[in-house]
């Protein structure tokens, strides 16, 4: 009897041993000569152009984030590259919104297998896969087949590199705008606001016009949120790696969220399904206006029966009026093998061209991401199609990076959590932007 | 159990409309659901609700097949449901006789560890068994979805009592007469515990079908996404287009759960006393 | 761990067995009994035994999923656990645990009880009935959990109208604090009053109606009956119900993940729901591997404690 309890409890010991040896040693030596790799590729590039060649023919698989009504685009699309050529054959798989592409991927990087070849990612995740060599560095690969990066906006290049390195490329890209009801702005007089201050009139005269609320501000996703921060001068991570939400600038903006919540000028939507109960709202007339991407352009306009006017965001009382760039890039994940990475190069090159981003920015609401676009004739002739986009063009080079840090995205977590208490829950402004200053910070310090 | 008196007084109306009015609130939502499942977008948002639909849009089934891929959720979770269950049984009988009638030392030790592992679920487990997984390269697999399910504590426990249940001389008798372990349980104790691994094997099974937090965690991509994570998924699926696109995941949420509930109605009396029979062990 | 067979001492519990003849014949058989629970064991060993090895281990660690390296950190992680912002995050969740299960039990226990004595008779009618209110058992919870969404949508759920219709405002039932856990609740009792109610009336029935002739002989009313007789001779179905709902519960997810993902403000972030948001979300192991070991151990506390109590009040077999 007592044998047999030792004998398990040895088995189950020795278990644990394997457990112990087997992980340390995997988990370090596979990766170190993973981030290595990637700058030593970088010399040797240019001395043979011919090492990022397609050779034999390959399937490879694209991920990426577009909901079923794209479906038919992206199958054109695809289509449209693997008759380009005879070698490469690419699959797309629509894996979920952003948030799941980013577990799927980091989940099979975990794993080393069962990666795509070519990866959507938001571009707040760029520092995130760039820090901990998710994505492939591609400069060498720029270098190497003298791919020219030169006709690229240049915020929306920095926005896909990480300390220099071009980790991504620029793919469909956004920025954050006011849909109103145009019909009814003009019917009352009503127009957006140049800057903050008078924002708060605006919300009451829209309020009242509508019946409903003056805007709704996402609170699903802090990206509509914290370039209003950013815009009084709050840096969100200071140069000392820590966090200045609860400094007395940001207090101030919170605050001021909060109090218009309790007017009730605004709401505040968050959870699951927040961002279609927003775009309902909006659409039912409930609400004057809301702040969303202006990606979603071609369906607000598809699904409201009043015109849908885009305006910027208002200035700040510092009278920055800066934007950030939403949207996603594309990267191509850096444990694959170099035959799967030479495909993936030439479908990544053929998906950020120019002819391929224009047809994105016609049956979507995305940016050209080319300035031979956005400076030229066809800039002109796109306004025409849409003049909503207006706004977005004459501020193009207000549309800054994200900030890059590989602690983004759990900051991000906790602060829309937070908002959520405070704004939504009725939590006292003061303590629990402390509370949530510390936790970040705390988080900053583990991944600094 | 009510004493049966042929002049019915005031309670026993009272009770039949209470009954009656609680049945009606339990099967709203399965009814709300299907009524939803075949409305029009349009009709699904009406300020005030159509309690009864006014047209019927059988589509929203053809486009949760089709464009949400829900025909490969289905393969999916057969295959993964299958799997469960084989190994399940498997592993699951064998484990019950050795338990119930093996004379080897420890055994009731080794019992006591199965035991255990019924209060070490899944839930506390899965971040090894993930790592596990995805070093063996099983994300996104039938295998790295039925593996670490292969064995359930549950079943072993049902099983062997119902063995222990079965007499030692036909046990005994089956090995005499040369059928062997196998032939034993195969002739000898599975006729005779038939019903208990009816029910047992249904409630396995419903299980399997059932199962979200392990396939959420292991089959992310859609190659092997199962029925009640894309369910779940849904609205993202379609978000965008239809905003509010309740008819489509109603009639998503339909076809999940179809054959179960048909598998219920077949089966109602081995169902129902499946787990009034776990109750009593 | 063959060989733990064959080195059989003569003393022992199967002692009085080893006197028969045929020695090797009975030790080959001994193995070959053995072999058939091999792979059962060998399976919990692997997915069930060596991660909780594993976990502990890993709570020693910053491992994070998406870093390729890690070190050792030692009690970093459980310091931060019980003193650090995740004491926050632990306390609350164990509270909206707590809660939850406190709910589906009495959804199950009382809930199940007075359906039961609703729906005893034993005619067709009811019978029927009965099988409408099971149903929900075998509906899947993810299933379940978009149906009250869309029931408890704010704006065109059907609840809000109904109660629009007597004269109440709409409730924006999942996405404000006081109401949101209540809804998930509700979700879970539409799903387990039948099983409650199942279990229990399959218990009654096998209560001999001797019992009640006697009392009411004695002139006892109905409620004293179900008092002093019902009750008591269901404690067993009751305990049991008790254990198995209260295990099942502490480990929900699908529910809370599908309508409230733990929102708003964490009023629904269950313990499984907070390890899962560690794991995979936010992808720090490090922290979800101590909240798991952490939850293990509740579990564990719970399970012996329950075990002990049962085994004092109630007599089980195995």
């Amino acid at each position: 009897m007592k044998k047999t309890i030792s004998l398990l409890l040895a088995l189950v010991m020795l278990l644990g041993l394997c457990a112990c040896s087997k992980s340390t040693g995997g988990q370090a030596s596979q990766p170190p000569a993973q981030s290595s790799g990637g700058t030593e590729n970088k010399d040797p590039a240019p001395a043979d152009p011919g090492q990022y060649e397609v050779t034999e023919p390959i399937t490879i698989i694209w991920w990426h984030a577009l909901e079923d009504q794209y479906s038919a685009d992206v199958e054109r699309i695809v289509k449209g590259f693997n008759e380009s050529q005879d070698l490469i054959t690419v699959e797309a798989q629509y894996i979920g919104a952003y948030k799941d592409v980013n577990e799927a991927l980091v989940s099979a990087h975990a794993a080393g297998s069962g990666l795509p070849a070519v990866c959507v990612a938001n571009t707040d995740y760029v520092a995130q896969y760039g820090a901990n060599g998710v994505f492939e560095n591609l400069d060498p690969y720029i270098a190497g087949t003298g791919y020219d990066v030169n006709d690229f906006s240049t915020g929306l290049l920095l926005s896909s590199q990480y300390e220099g390195k071009q980790v991504a490329m620029p793919f469909l890209h956004s920025t954050q705008v006011i849909y109103y009801n145009k019909t009814m702005a003009d019917e009352k007089g009503i127009t957006i606001p140049e800057k903050i201050e008078d924002f708060e009139a605006f919300l009451k005269a829209g309020a009242e016009a509508c019946g409903g609320y003056g805007t709704m501000i996402p609170g699903w996703d802090q990206w509509y949120f914290e370039t209003l921060y950013l815009n009084e001068g709050v840096k969100i991570i200071t140069d000392d790696n820590t966090c200045d939400l609860a400094g007395d600038t940001a207090l101030k903006v919170t605050q001021q969220f909060r109090d218009w919540y309790d007017a009730g000028l605004i709401a505040w939507p968050f959870g699951p399904d927040a961002s279609a109960g927003m775009r309902q709202t909006f659409y039912d007339g409930k609400t004057f206006s809301v702040m969303h991407t202006s990606s979603l352009y071609n369906n607000y306009v598809d699904k409201c029966d009043f015109e849908v006017g885009m305006a910027w965001y208002p200035a700040a009382t510092t009278g920055g009026k800066n934007s950030e760039v939403g949207g996603c890039v594309l990267g191509i994940p850096a444990k694959n093998d170099q035959a799967t990475k030479n495909a993936a190069w030439q479908f990544l090159q053929y998906l950020v061209g120019k002819e391929v981003n224009m047809d994105w920015a016609k049956v979507t609401g995305y940016i050209p991401t080319r300035n031979s676009v956005l400076t030229t004739d066809e800039g002109v002739k796109f306004l025409e199609e849409k003049p909503a986009f207006k706004c977005v063009f004459d501020n193009l080079n207000l549309i800054n990076p994200r900030i890059q840090n590989a602690a983004w995205s759990e900051l991000a977590t906790t602060w829309k959590n937070y908002m959520d208490t405070i704004i939504n829950q009725g939590g006292d402004v003061n303590s629990e932007s402390e509370a949530m200053q510390e936790e970040i910070d705390e988080i900053l310090a583990d991944h600094g | 159990m009510t004493v049966g008196s042929r002049k019915h007084g005031v309670g026993y109306y009272v009770i039949t409309v209470v009954a009656i009015l609680i049945t009606i609130v339990m099967i709203f939502p399965l009814y709300w659901m299907v009524a939803t499942s075949v409305k029009s977008a349009a009709e699904s948002q009406l300020i005030i609700p159509t309690l009864f639909p006014h047209e019927f849009h059988f589509e929203n089934y053809l486009n949760v097949l089709t464009r949400a891929n829900f025909l490969k959720y289905y393969w999916n979770t057969i295959v993964m449901t299958a799997g469960v269950l084989i190994l399940q049984i498997g592993t699951g009988t064998l484990a019950a006789y050795g338990f119930a009638f093996g004379k080897f030392k420890g055994r009731d030790i080794m019992f006591y560890i199965v035991l255990g592992a019924l209060m070490i679920p899944l839930q506390v487990t899965f971040i090894p068994i993930f790592i596990m997984c995805s070093n063996w390269g099983l994300q996104d697999t039938f295998l790295g979805l039925i593996l670490p399910e292969a064995v359930s504590a549950y079943y072993i426990f049902m099983m062997r009592n119902s063995f222990m249940a079965v007499d030692q001389s036909y046990v005994d008798a089956g090995l005499i007469d040369g059928l062997g372990r196998f032939g034993t349980i195969q002739h000898v104790l599975v006729p005779m515990c038939k019903a208990t691994i009816f029910t047992v094997t249904l409630v396995t099974f419903s299980n399997g079908w059932n199962a979200y937090f392990w396939p959420k965690i292991i089959a992310k991509n859609e190659v092997r996404r199962v029925l009640t994570v894309g369910l779940a998924q849904l609205k993202t699926t379609f978000a965008g287009q239809a905003v509010s696109n309740y008819h489509e995941i109603m009639a998503g949420a339909v076809l999940a759960v179809l054959p179960l509930v048909i598998l219920f109605m077949i089966f109602q009396k081995y169902m129902m006393t499946g787990y009034s029979k776990a109750a009593m062990k | 761990m063959t060989d733990s067979p064959a080195r059989t001492p003569p003393s022992g519990q199967t002692g009085a067995q080893e006197k028969k003849p045929l020695f090797t014949a009975r030790t080959k058989s001994k193995i070959v009994d053995f072999l058939f629970v091999v792979p059962a064991l060998a399976l919990l060993a692997l997915f069930t035994y060596y991660p909780v090895a594993k976990l502990v281990q890993i709570s020693f660690t910053d491992w994070n999923l998406l870093s390729p390296t890690w070190d050792w950190v030692g009690p970093k992680n459980w310091i931060w656990l019980f003193t650090g912002s995740g004491a926050k995050y632990l306390w609350n969740s164990l509270k909206v645990t707590f809660l939850y299960s406190a709910g589906e039990i009495f959804a199950t226990l009382v809930g199940g009880m007075i359906l039961a004595l609703i729906f005893s008779r034993m005619t067709r009618g009811f019978s029927a009935m009965r099988a409408i209110l099971f149903v929900p058992k075998y509906v899947a919870m993810s299933s379940c959990a978009v149906v009250f969404m869309w029931i408890l949508n704010t704006d065109y759920g059907v609840l809000n109208y109904f109660l629009s219709l007597v004269g109440a405002a709409p409730v924006d039932w999942l996405g404000q604090k006081s109401t949101a856990l209540l809804s998930v609740l509700m979700t879970t009792c539409w799903r387990v009053l039948g099983y409650g109610m199942m279990i229990y009336l399959s218990a009654m029935i096998g209560i001999s109606p001797q019992y009640y002739e006697a009392a009411a002989l004695d002139g006892a009313t109905r409620t004293q009956q179900f008092f002093s007789i019902t009750l008591p001779l269901l404690s067993p179905t009751t305990l049991f119900l008790l254990v198995t709902t209260f295990l099942s519960s502490m480990k929900v997810f699908q529910s809370v993940d599908i309508l409230t993902s733990g929102g708003p403000s964490r009023s629904t972030e269950v313990f499984v729901y907070l390890i899962y948001r560690y794991a995979m979300v936010d992808f720090r192991m490090d922290r979800a591997a101590t909240s798991a070991v952490m939850f293990f151990l509740i579990l564990l506390g719970i399970t012996v404690a329950t075990m002990k109590y049962s085994n004092n009040t109630v007599n089980y077999d195995s």
